[in-house]
């Protein structure tokens, strides 16, 4: 599905910049699932992942454009992807602050084993527990994004990122709980 | 003796049977956290949740949102229609002033001019 070397992905990336359509439909192809299951890392809602997936990608046709290095796209993909989710936690969290009865049915999270395994569940459990931001930093690991390119992304240093996702990892093992033993 | 190790063995037993079946497998899965399968597997579930079609609506849509009009275009059209009304009040504002002063001016010259024949007449 994906582009086969990085320079098929290359000559993809710009093409689409160039504005060719076929190569942004080919793009998204490539990358929706991958993006979906980030966003769903992040959320862990199943109804926010079409929704926010489709807002990564049409930022991505209408931004690709000003992407300098084509050979980066997936680590710009994946910032506007981070961008996006933890925009959307703020504004569910300003919601729930300012309309605390108001649309109620956003905050109920989906019931463990409505769609899931057992690992499933446990794993979108201890990722709730954690903070938006170190949630990003585990799924950028998962999507094989190297320290360097998370550093790049969160604006800061190669270190800093070892030491977040060293602590992240630690709170997602104490919440790592299959079958919710808590 | 006898009672108290029955005794011993009745409470490990009863301790035994609180652990649920798969209780080593769930230490171990929960000391050495989440394995990539199950990193896989939520990848799966999120990939699932996108309908048929994804990547055309994807592509409708920011067409849609290429054809309509930037915040920024918006911003500078509501601007400049608000400096265009804000401009005609004080033009209008002006005129009105004007044509009031010029009004009283020509009232006064009449009164000016009444009152200097009145004075002529009464001299």
């Amino acid at each position: 599905m994906e582009p086969t070397s990085p320079t098929a992905l290359t000559d993809l990336v710009r093409r689409a910049q160039k504005g060719d359509e076929v190569a942004q439909r080919e793009l998204i192809v490539s990358y929706q699932h991958r993006v979906a299951g980030f966003v769903y890392a992040m959320t862990g809602r199943s109804d926010y992942v079409e929704d926010l997936a489709q807002q990564v990608f049409i930022k991505m046709v209408r931004a690709i454009d000003r992407l300098q290095a084509p050979a980066q796209f997936e680590s710009w993909l994946f910032r506007l992807a981070r961008n996006t989710c933890i925009d959307q936690l703020r504004r569910q969290k300003l919601r729930r602050i300012f309309l605390p009865f108001g649309e109620e049915h956003e905050n109920i999270p989906e019931p463990p084993g409505a769609v899931d395994s057992e690992e499933l569940d446990a794993l979108r459990h201890a990722l709730e527990q954690l903070r938006p931001q170190d949630r990003a930093l585990l799924a950028l690991v998962q999507e094989g994004r190297s320290h360097a390119e998370i550093a790049e992304t969160l604006g800061t240093s190669v270190a800093a990122v070892k030491a977040r996702l060293h602590r992240a990892r630690e709170h997602l093992r104490e919440h790592y709980q299959p079958e919710h033993e808590t | 003796m006898k009672p108290e190790s029955d005794a011993w063995q009745a409470l490990n037993r009863h301790a035994a049977a609180q652990l649920r079946g798969g209780f080593a497998d769930r230490v171990l899965r929960a000391a050495h956290g989440p394995q990539p399968a199950a990193w896989r597997q939520l990848q799966t579930a999120g990939a699932a949740q996108l309908r048929p079609g994804f990547a055309e609506r994807v592509i409708r849509a920011a067409r849609a949102a290429a054809d309509m009009p930037s915040l920024g275009s918006q911003f500078a059209l509501s601007a400049a229609t608000a400096a265009l009304c804000v401009l005609a009040v004080v033009y209008f504002h002006q005129r009105n002033v004007a044509a009031a002063d010029e009004r009283n001016l020509a009232e006064w010259r009449q009164v000016v001019t009444v009152a200097e024949d009145f004075d002529a007449g009464l001299l």
